[in-house]
């Protein structure tokens, strides 16, 4: 293979068209698919050559086929490039290229005696068409979701973001099947350091494949140790036009549907677009739900299962008498018992998640109304707890990002342990734990927690609350872009005393 | 050793987190109890007791700020040994390690002994001591710049437990305040003095100089911080002073947890058992900071890597907890760096301050000639 490479970097060019055949042919071997077709005409041999699949084939025979093979000229490559009707035409005299680019659908024409071979790029690729985001859906707001295509993505980016200043660069990871990576920005806004850095893991990155844009994200996050994501990964493209346009970067991968935008913080994987189509203070008080969801969800189990362990003068005697009748015939400690249902929950997600939306709202019902009843009228568990743990269940699927809410939600079970072994001390060790692991990690380099430490006040109203359109003219701050400003707040905020 | 130290500009902090910092590292254990030991010492004057610590405390800090600023970067190792010479000066540095291990030990073990007596009697010493060494590990491993934002974080994540106090002092009765300026100065200052092992803390204000960024607004902060910590202890002294009776408040250790009890909720009945849980996240800080005092220090003066100290240090501590669990040996330790503190950082700065006038002025004679600078 390094053998071949070496010798296919090299000028092949002039060439015997019988040769070429041979060549193309013995590269591929066992493949059935190459057509090679060599055309005599004005007594020149002619080759074309593409994979059969990989045109489309209408295309080849109205505007390429038709006027090389009808028209009475002598074809030399400056003519082929003039006078085909397709805008796309390129020479090419490496070997190495031709066999890259014929496998993405490019149409290769090599008249004998030539110095280069003339490739029309005139590819056909199948893609499913625009749907609606499933995993990140929005009630207001624009719908659409990214694709498989990294051409259409582009596409909805740059219709997203007409600018000149944004930049899609093209970087291709894999050394054995390599994948085109976009990383987008804005060159005038975004922070020079962050383009650097991220460019850099791309490029130093040596993989012989890539998989997926999630899989690229655990190539190139700061810590691989951590549970908690440290880029976002969203499939809606008003959200990554949203974060490019406040000076971060977002990475395209060919042939997937989410795109990596980073740097990010903490917040960030808590804060929806739909705050900012919501009016500020809905936006606010959204944003607030999901805080207060995360800490339900992981602490709402571990302090009943800690309560209920340990510290019973904790609990009011009237809510003491209720839960001590609902736990009278429950044979566990609860520990184990709020481990068994925070066990079936997560079953019965993960099944919901791998049949077929149908069969898996089905499975939603047998497992919540079923298994629930039964299992509180079997005496296995207490009725309390499963409120308790289907609340904490629904706030975990609050948050917008997949991720992250996976990642809370498998928190959980560590607290519950600590809860039912060492009670309040024990969750609260957990805590401190998880506040110092927060703390300790970055992405791309800048501190995940920010900004609340590092501390900036004026960023705390796009992470922690949203205020009035006049007083966000401000970008993010703590992550230096190059033009902070958005817009200029006087013109914005025109104040006028009463009756003007 | 350098005098003055070269900090990398990515390991600076800005100078209004050291508001955190000192207020952080002072509340600690030492307000627990302290309301009952003035009040041994000042009776219902107790009060005047604190305003007079916090004087000192403000001409303490005074003092510490006009020692820094009269170099350019240094810290206390430093200072040492300009004035004292390598030998002196390396012992009087060797004293401050001793002197934070010391506190360090004292604010472990009386958490584990708060923790054991209020919500887990027979909890083995051995297990909440490798709880809480874990985090230290783990926090210090992130270096300074992970302390500071855990002193920032829990700072915010603890106040709340102020709001618990609303309760018991809306049944104050000021009566236990009368009469008033009925102790002797004498005892005020006593009263003054117990305050000291609480006030504990500010001192690390002479490690962490060198790495503050903004050197012009230091003094707002730090003195800021020293306040905040005054108010909160006298906050907390009036309520303990005005909610118990006498006997009951010469009774009780730990006044102010016993604070806590009263305040209840529709769904929570008891707040002690959470407070005392969550004075964790008050003494974490103040753990954390000396913790890295003593590995910093460590390095300067002997230039033993920090993770290797970190790590003796935190071994260290997990054994010696197994074997302190006798009441009278942690406050015997208690007192002991209640003492040691009290000369160490309340007295020395100020006997510390002349010899660095005069050095500066010896220094500025000698160099006159050469140097015009």
């Amino acid at each position: 293979m390094r053998k071949n490479q070496a010798k296919s970097s090299n000028n092949i060019f002039p060439i015997k068209v019988d040769k070429l055949k041979k060549q193309m042919e013995s590269r591929f071997e066992n493949n059935p698919d190459l057509v090679f077709t060599i055309y005599e005409h004005q007594k020149k041999k002619i080759a074309v050559f593409y994979i059969g699949y990989l045109v489309e084939p209408e295309m080849v025979h109205n505007y390429l086929l038709k006027p090389l093979l009808t028209s009475d000229k002598t074809w030399a490559n400056p003519d082929i490039l003039n006078d085909i009707p397709l805008s796309t035409g390129k020479t090419k005299e490496k070997l190495q290229d031709i066999l890259q680019n014929i496998l993405i659908g490019e149409v290769f024409i090599y008249v004998e005696g030539e110095p280069a071979a003339v490739s029309f790029i005139l590819s056909k690729k199948e893609k499913r068409n625009l749907t609606q985001a499933e995993t990140e859906s929005l009630v207001q707001g624009p719908k659409v979701a990214f694709t498989e295509s990294i051409a259409i993505n582009m596409n909805i980016v740059r219709w997203n973001i007409h600018s000149t200043d944004l930049v899609l660069e093209k970087i291709m990871i894999g050394e054995r099947a390599p994948r085109e990576v976009r990383l987008i920005y804005l060159k005038s806004i975004a922070n020079e350091t962050d383009v650097n850095t991220m460019r850099q893991r791309l490029k130093d990155l040596e993989i012989d494949q890539l998989e997926d844009s999630s899989v690229l994200m655990q190539y190139i996050e700061d810590s691989s140790q951590t549970i908690f994501p440290q880029f976002y990964s969203s499939e809606l493209p008003d959200r990554f036009a949203y974060t490019v346009t406040r000076g971060r970067i977002g990475v395209l991968v060919e042939n997937s549907p989410t795109a990596i935008l980073a740097p990010s913080t903490f917040f960030s994987f808590f804060e929806s677009t739909e705050d900012l189509y919501m009016r500020w203070n809905a936006g606010t008080f959204l944003r607030y739900l999901r805080f207060i969801a995360i800490i339900i969800s992981v602490l709402l189990t571990p302090l009943y299962v800690a309560a209920t362990t340990f510290h019973y003068e904790i609990i009011p005697t009237q809510e003491l008498i209720t839960i001590g009748e609902s736990r009278a015939i429950v044979p566990f400690p609860p520990i184990f018992e709020a481990l068994l249902l925070e066990f079936i929950i997560e079953l019965l997600r993960e099944a919901g998640a791998r049949l077929p939306t149908k069969i898996g709202q089905t499975i939603g019902i047998v497992g919540g109304i079923v298994i629930g009843t039964a299992a509180v009228q079997a005496g296995i568990t207490s009725n309390f707890l499963i409120i308790l743990v289907a609340l904490s269940a629904l706030a975990s699927f609050t948050t917008p990002n997949y991720m992250m809410g996976t990642a809370i939600r498998i928190i959980r079970f560590p607290m519950i342990i600590l809860a039912g072994t060492l009670g309040m001390i024990g969750m609260m060790f957990g805590v401190c734990f998880l506040i110092i692991h927060l703390l300790k990690l970055s992405s791309l380099g800048r501190p995940y927690l920010s900004p609340v430490y590092p501390f900036r006040w004026e960023d705390l109203n796009k992470t922690l609350y949203r205020l009035p359109n006049s007083r966000q003219n401000k970008r993010f701050a703590s992550y230096r872009p190059k033009d902070l400003i958005r817009y200029s707040k006087r013109k914005a905020s025109k104040r006028k005393d009463i009756d003007e | 050793m350098d005098i003055n130290v070269k900090v990398k500009p990515y390991l600076k902090i800005q100078a209004f987190y050291l508001f955190f910092i000192i207020s952080s590292i002072q509340l600690g254990v030492g307000i627990m109890g302290l309301p009952r030991l003035v009040f041994l010492e000042a009776y219902q004057d107790a009060w005047i007791s604190i305003l007079i610590a916090l004087l000192g405390i403000l001409l303490v800090v005074f003092v510490m700020l006009r020692i820094l600023t009269s170099y350019d970067n240094a810290d206390i190792l430093g200072i040492q040994i300009d004035l004292f010479g390598k030998w002196l000066g390396k012992i009087m540095g060797t004293v401050y390690i001793v002197y934070f291990a010391v506190t360090l030990f004292s604010v472990f073990i009386t958490y584990i002994e708060v923790v054991k007596i209020f919500i887990f009697p027979e909890l083995s010493n051995f297990v909440m001591g490798l709880l809480l060494v874990s985090l230290i590990v783990y926090c210090l491993l992130g270096g300074l710049k992970a302390i500071v934002g855990t002193c920032f974080i829990f700072f915010f994540l603890a106040l709340w437990v102020l709001f618990l106090l609303i309760h018991p002092a809306v049944l104050l009765d000021f009566t236990h305040f009368q009469p008033v300026f009925q102790a002797s100065f004498p005892e005020l200052l006593s009263g003054a003095r117990v305050t000291a092992y609480t006030f504990l803390g500010f001192e690390i204000l002479f490690l962490i100089y060198p790495f503050i960024q903004n050197k012009k607004k230091v003094k707002k902060p730090v003195y800021f911080g020293v306040t905040f910590t005054a108010l909160i202890v006298l906050i907390t002294t009036v309520i303990s002073i005005g909610f118990f009776s006498t006997d009951q408040l010469k009774n009780r250790e730990w006044v102010v947890l016993n604070l806590f009890k009263i305040q209840s909720l529709p769904f929570i009945e008891r707040f002690d058992y959470i407070v005392v849980a969550e004075w964790m996240m008050v003494v974490l800080p103040n753990m954390f900071l000396l913790m890295w005092a003593i590995t910093y220090s460590m390095k300067r003066l002997y230039r033993v890597p920090q993770k290797i100290t970190l790590y003796a240090t935190a071994g260290l501590l997990l054994i010696a907890c197994i074997f302190t669990s006798d009441h009278f040996l942690i406050q015997k330790i208690i007192n002991t760096s209640a003492q040691y503190g009290f000369w160490l950082v309340f007295v020395y700065p100020l006997l510390l301050l002349p010899m660095v006038w005069i050095k500066k002025r010896r220094g500025k004679q000698k160099g006159a000639g050469r140097h015009s600078s």
